[in-house]
């Protein structure tokens, strides 16, 4: 009877040992395929992304000069450079923000409404990213999104003003990898035009240029080292900056 | 015979470019505007981005206006008049019921969305036509989907009223 019991105790280890060997087998299986899942970047699969031509900004009674203080990624995402993950994956190769500091300057530049430094410009823009690049779309077709809002800034009168701007691209989907990039490249790239075109020909900015610089005339001159006063290490320009919404 | 030959390959040659002539942009801009919604309908804030983008996508295949700008973009004041925006509300969805479109099928158990559009001048904002679109969708499918039909047959209303009003 004792002998029994122990023969049947046996057996219960050997189907134990069993199960976790077969556990720890789809485990390793899996991981296995997770890994391979992960796609990486490679000159193959990697877009370069910019505007085809600078976007004509629309006529400023006074023409501003502006300076892009700096461009921050909002968005929340881990992966910003990866566009697409289907297909061994779709990367950028540069950062969103950089991608977009770049097209805005383009434009700009091309108007001559950019300038060299903060202390000479008249409004400092302040971009915040918080799409870039595909968004969900119906499986037909890839839905390009940009999306960004700015803070531009009188650094005069530290008065400011935020103005959204957001561009969308609808292009055909593909099967094939390579008119996949093809696809998604034009995509993202008709969505940074649209949302660069939003922004500088957009009602918002023609409104914020004209009430941020209606003070300037009556305004005394910046004092000295006033004019760079949003560079704070410290982050105290943070804690003295009041936007006109929040001034009312 | 020959005076024939010649007349019939004139014909072919004129009658495609007088064809294209119809396909003329009437209108310098267009701007298409986000839809709003009305309170009970529950639709995914995506769902209203798409339809944006999409509504812009099938009105610049319309081939009716020069350029489709983005929503707040500014029009030079002498382009005012030859421009028009599109608003949107929408009024109904009804998510159906996939049982029922298994089972019944014919459109019963579809999903439901209901827009009201308004066509005005950018200048004086003079409505130019009203349009009222009713799309059915199988369940099964996404919103985006359905917001693509929309989307579809909102341009396809602008396009045919537009053509009529330009008839006289």
């Amino acid at each position: 009877m004792a002998q029994w019991g122990v023969t049947e105790t046996k057996m219960g280890s050997h189907r134990g040992v069993l199960v976790r060997a077969g556990f720890l087998l789809i485990c390793a299986l899996n991981a296995s395929n997770v890994c391979a899942d992960e796609p990486k970047s490679t000159p193959e699969n990697t877009i370069h992304v910019q505007l085809a031509a600078p976007v004509p900004p629309q006529k400023f009674p006074k023409a501003p000069k502006f300076f892009i203080s700096e461009v921050i990624d909002r968005s929340g995402n881990p992966q910003p450079m990866l566009v697409l993950r289907a297909k061994g994956g779709v990367f950028l190769d540069r950062q969103p923000t950089q991608i977009t500091r770049e097209a805005v300057e383009q434009s700009l530049k091309a108007a001559d409404l950019l300038a060299a430094d903060a202390a000479s410009a008249d409004l400092v823009l302040q971009i915040y990213v918080f799409h870039f690049g595909l968004a969900q779309g119906s499986g037909l077709d890839y839905f390009g999104k940009v999306e960004f809002s700015v803070m531009v800034k009188n650094l005069k009168t530290e008065e400011s003003q935020q103005i959204q701007a957001a561009g969308t691209c609808i292009a055909n989907a593909a099967v094939r990898k390579k008119n996949i990039q093809k696809n998604v490249q034009a995509n993202i790239e008709g969505a940074l035009e649209d949302a660069v075109r939003n922004l500088v020909r957009g009602t918002q900015l023609r409104e914020a240029v004209a009430s941020l610089l209606k003070g300037n005339a009556s305004a005394p001159v910046a004092a000295p080292g006033n004019g760079m006063a949003f560079e704070h290490g410290d982050g105290s320009g943070s804690k003295n900056f009041k936007s006109e919404s929040q001034t009312r | 015979m020959r005076l024939l030959a010649i007349v019939l390959l004139a014909a072919l040659v004129i009658a495609p470019s007088l064809a294209a002539k119809d396909a003329e942009p009437i209108y310098k801009h267009v701007e298409a505007k986000h839809f709003t919604r009305v309170e009970g309908v529950e639709l995914s804030p995506a769902f209203t981005d798409y339809l944006y983008a999409e509504l812009r996508n099938e009105l610049a295949k319309t081939k009716m206006f020069t350029q489709v700008i983005g929503e707040g973009e500014a029009v030079e004041d002498a382009d005012a008049p030859n421009s028009l925006v599109i608003e949107g509300v929408i009024t109904e969805y009804k998510k159906g019921n996939r049982a029922a479109d298994a089972i019944i099928g014919y459109g019963v158990g579809a999903r439901s969305l209901k827009i009201d559009a308004n066509v005005t001048r950018r200048s004086d904002h003079q409505n130019m036509e009203a349009i009222k679109v009713h799309v059915k969708v199988s369940p099964r499918w996404n919103e985006q989907v359905m917001a693509k039909a929309a989307a579809h047959q909102i341009a396809n209303e602008v396009k045919k009223g537009l053509k009529e009003k330009a008839k006289g």
